[in-house]
């Protein structure tokens, strides 16, 4: 049964790719390119869905394909095929809005035979990822992935910026490797790298030794993920790549990376000291509320997604990090909630950020631009993109019945569980945590009140979106099925949490929650702390939200209507530029946070010669400079840049010198093999 | 008796060789180079001859043949075209002057003789007398092409460091597998037809074969 769905979900990418490579043009091509996407990760959810069900493990070892390191082992384990399901979850929706969303390439824009094949190689990558099972299967498909993302993210190469972007990424994953190369060299020990034998032999490691490993472990999985201070590809990349692509790195990719973080500390290392969970803690907290504190600057669509994505990977490291600090006190149920809260986020994360990356394309597509300064009135024009855009909206504000609630709920009932902890050094920064995942996602709230209100409600600001057109039928389905996913995870935890518990059964010598989290309608915290049933708060608001109008409007209460301009205000002539607009929205907490923004601001007003009274035009420009891009990154680059201005100097051009130097090495290294 | 003269005759060759190897250093006019390149390949397809004749190898003498052929024939020729294509080019200002660099060459050869000692003194070779010399020979192709401006001077200096690993080659193990000599052979000629084209175009671009002016192509 496993081997099946698993050779179908190879072959079905492989045959994505085949059909791209042939040309993947015109309508046919783009769905055959597309089925194969959306049949492989169909079996791939089916194949995980199987694994995580039955509990057993699907094996595979093909040492002959690959004659060193153990060659290529692959297993699926129940926490492999979660993130394989993850995969499916996304995967299966982007695949369906490509082949809508394509169409703008058909016109040599960009190519749709590289496109095509990459990203169906994306997808096998990435679903072979959580199938390895031996270091060096898992280091190729790791880099398989990033290869083949970056291909993805350079698709509109002839836009301006587009290369830079895909640089950044390029280093910064490449980067990551580099630092998982090392930790994954030192935990091997000398011995070929199978996961078990690591599994095994990770407890005779020296204390430092672990600690190098996991400390490498995080910075190298975390660049992935998109941490701060490693997140400056993501609002780089992601607004540069396709919307669907965007949908598929920040909903999918950068979650293995939480993948890997947990396989290497939780499973090969058995978890460790406490400092290990609050370090993921601290970076956790950092990453939601930078993440989101930035997100509430940007203008740009994308860019505004891309930071929300570094701020929900800092929700999941929250959750992680209480799992791991509670695991180190041994107090496993707590750890198994701090995981499972972790995990659920996961999952719900690649649904909504996928499904407002999808909205955001439709946008895109529909208006040409992304700058939201020059959107507005987009619901009259575009419904059901309003509609999808405002369920996801409302699922990363965590507003229930919406899944983003009942994860974050979770990961906040794991924090407040901290009071058991017995190092009281720790649990007295949990208080901290807390208050800051509260402001995250206040805050959060707040700027998708920002992203909705000022794209969609409102009067057009600009021409191209006052002619703006609903997107087609293929890229609606697309966003549906992942508004339908956020709305059953949403009002499913009660089916969710003990899958979770499940999934986590065993890892690092967690036990098997499913007896504590019951198939209940409602979740129950541990130990009575706190209960919640997102299904019973879905039907109060149902009540509130729906009969209640109902009633009072068969009770004419309310029976005079009026039908008048959008914030109309009672003007007379209203235009555009009288509407609130994103800047000044967000301009309250631009003050605010002054301190961390450093706004630098241009203001050059240009008078009337006769009277300082009359106004000729007012120009007002405001920037603002990324913390870490100021302090860590701006130093770096140019000490790189000079370091290489140096090394130009023994780079003369000449022929003679270039020989030399060739010789002069030659020499030397007989030399050294001579005499020492 | 037979082993002394062998060791003598190959010892005896292999300095001929490198001395010729020297005449690029002192003389000035692409046509001494050429005829030294060309006494030089005689020299070699003798010695190859030799190492076949007290090594009974057939094969060597077939090798000897076919080095004959393109060292002492077909190379020398597309030289001196090369020669009369560009009259008056000679190699008047090398960036290292003659009397230096016959000094440098000199320390060469010592370092080679350094180098290749524990080689000498292991082996039971007949020929390992003229292993440090191949080694030298080699090292003298190498700085000719550091130290000389004409890409003529430099085709023959990469020439002459081949026949220089050619030599150590043969001295070394009594002659390669026929097919890696014969892929030699055609790397040899494909490399220098290749640069004689490069010739052309640095001709065509710089009025001058002056490799030195290529530096201008620094961006």
């Amino acid at each position: 049964m496993t081997i099946v769905l698993f050779l179908v979900m190879i072959a079905a990418y492989g045959f994505g790719a085949f059909v791209a490579l042939l040309g993947g043009r015109g309508p046919i091509g783009r769905w055959l390119v597309a089925a194969g996407a959306v049949i492989g990760a169909g079996a791939g959810c089916a194949f995980g869905a199987v694994v995580i069900i039955s509990g057993q493990p699907f094996t595979l070892s093909i040492p002959e394909l690959l004659p060193i390191a153990g060659g290529l082992a692959l297993r699926l384990d129940p926490l492999g095929a979660f993130f394989l399901v993850v995969i499916g979850v996304g995967a299966i929706p982007a695949a369906i809005y490509g082949a809508g969303y394509t169409k703008a390439y058909e016109n040599g824009r960009a190519s749709l035979r590289l496109l095509g094949v990459m990203f169906n190689l994306f997808l096998l990558a990435m679903s072979l990822v959580t199938l390895a099972d031996n270091v060096l299967t898992f280091l190729l498909m790791w880099e398989g992935m990033s290869l083949t993302s970056y291909f993805l993210v350079i698709t509109e190469s002839s836009e301006d910026g587009t290369l830079r972007a895909g640089n950044w990424y390029a280093a910064m994953t490449h980067a990551g490797l580099a630092l998982l190369l090392a930790a994954f060299v030192l935990l091997m020990n000398g011995g070929a790298g199978a996961f078990a034998d690591l599994r095994s032999s990770a407890g005779t490691l020296s204390p430092e030794a672990r600690n190098l490993i996991f400390v490498l472990a995080l910075l190298g999985f975390g660049s992935k993920a998109g941490i701060v201070p490693l997140h400056v590809w993501l609002p780089r990349a992601h607004p540069a790549a396709p919307s669907h692509v965007s949908a598929l790195m920040s909903g999918v990719m950068i979650k293995l990376g939480v993948y890997g973080l947990l396989r290497v500390a939780l499973d090969l290392l058995g978890g460790g000291p406490s400092w290990w969970g609050a370090l993921v803690l601290g970076l956790g907290v950092a990453s939601a509320l930078l993440g989101v504190l930035y997100a509430l600057m940007e203008h740009d669509l994308k860019r505004l997604l891309a930071y929300h994505s570094v701020e929900n990977i800092g929700i999941i490291f929250i959750g992680l990090g209480a799992g791991l600090i509670f695991h180190s006190s041994h107090l496993m149920t707590l750890a198994a909630l701090g995981f499972i809260g972790g995990l659920y986020h996961t999952i719900n994360h690649a649904s909504f950020k996928g499904l407002l990356f999808l909205g955001a394309g439709s946008v895109l597509h529909a208006t040409g631009t992304r700058n939201m300064e020059e959107m507005g009135g987009l619901i009259k024009r575009m419904p059901w993109t309003a509609l999808f855009f405002l369920v996801g909206s409302a699922a990363i504000s965590a507003l229930p019945p919406l899944n983003g609630f009942a994860s974050e709920w979770l990961v906040f009932q794991s924090l407040l569980g901290g009071l058991n902890l017995p190092a009281p050094e720790i649990a007295l920064t949990i208080p901290l945590a807390v208050g800051m995942l509260a402001l995250t996602s206040g805050l959060a709230a707040a700027c998708f009140v920002k992203a909705f209100g000022i794209s969609f409600l409102a009067i057009p600001r600009s021409h191209e979106a006052e002619n703006a057109h609903e997107s087609p039928l293929s890229m609606r389905v697309g966003m549906m099925i992942l508004a339908l996913a956020c709305v059953a995870l949403g009002l499913a935890p009660f089916a969710v949490v003990p899958v979770l518990g499940g999934v986590l059964a065993g890892l690092g010598g967690l036990p098997d929650t499913r007896p504590v989290f019951t198939l209940d309608l409602s979740v129950h915290a541990p130990a009575g702390f706190a209960q919640i049933s997102p299904t019973w708060i879905a039907l109060g608001l149902l009540i509130l939200l729906v009969l209640v109008p109902l009633v009072m409007r068969f009770m004419r209460v309310n029976r005079k209507l009026r039908v008048g301009d959008t914030w109309g205000c009672g003007r007379i002539g209203q235009t555009p530029r009288m509407e609130y607009t994103a800047t000044s929205f967000a301009e309250p907490l631009r003050r605010v946070f002054a301190e961390l923004y450093r706004p630098t601001k241009e203001l050059s007003i240009d008078f009337h010669p006769e009277s300082k009274y009359f106004v000729k035009s007012i120009k007002y420009s405001s920037r603002i400079t990324p913390l870490f891009d100021r302090v860590l990154y701006d130093p770096l680059l140019r000490l790189v840049q000079r370091i290489s201005r140096q090394v130009r100097r023994i780079q003369a051009g000449s022929l003679h010198l270039y020989l030399m130097y060739v010789a002069v090495i030659l020499i030397l290294l007989l030399i050294a093999a001579r005499w020492f | 008796m037979n082993d002394a003269l062998f060791s003598q005759l190959t010892t005896l060759g292999s300095s001929v060789i490198l001395l010729y190897g020297f005449t690029l250093l002192w003389r000035k006019s692409l046509h001494a180079y050429t005829v030294a390149f060309q006494w030089q390949s005689v020299m070699l397809t003798g010695l190859f001859l030799i190492i076949g004749y007290f090594g009974h190898d057939v094969e060597l003498y077939l090798v000897a043949g076919f080095l004959f052929i393109l060292k002492v024939l077909i190379l020398p020729r597309y030289l001196g075209k090369l020669e009369q294509r560009f009259p008056g080019e000679r190699e008047s200002r090398p960036y290292v002057n003659v009397a230096t660099s016959l000094v440098v060459a000199g320390l060469l050869v010592l370092l080679a003789y350094a180098i290749t000692r524990p080689l000498v003194l292991v082996s039971d070779l007949p020929t390992r007398g003229g292993l440090p010399l191949a080694v030298g020979l080699i090292f003298v192709g190498l700085f000719v092409i550091i130290t000389r401006k004409k890409a003529l001077t430099q085709i023959v200096g990469f020439l002459v460091m081949e026949n220089g690993i050619a030599l150590l080659a043969v001295l070394g193990t009594y002659g390669i597998p026929l097919i890696i000599e014969l892929g030699v052979f055609l790397d040899v000629l494909m490399g220098f037809l290749v640069m004689q084209v490069f010739v052309y175009h640095i001709h065509d671009t710089f009025e001058s074969i002056d490799v030195d002016q290529l530096n201008e192509l620094r961006h």
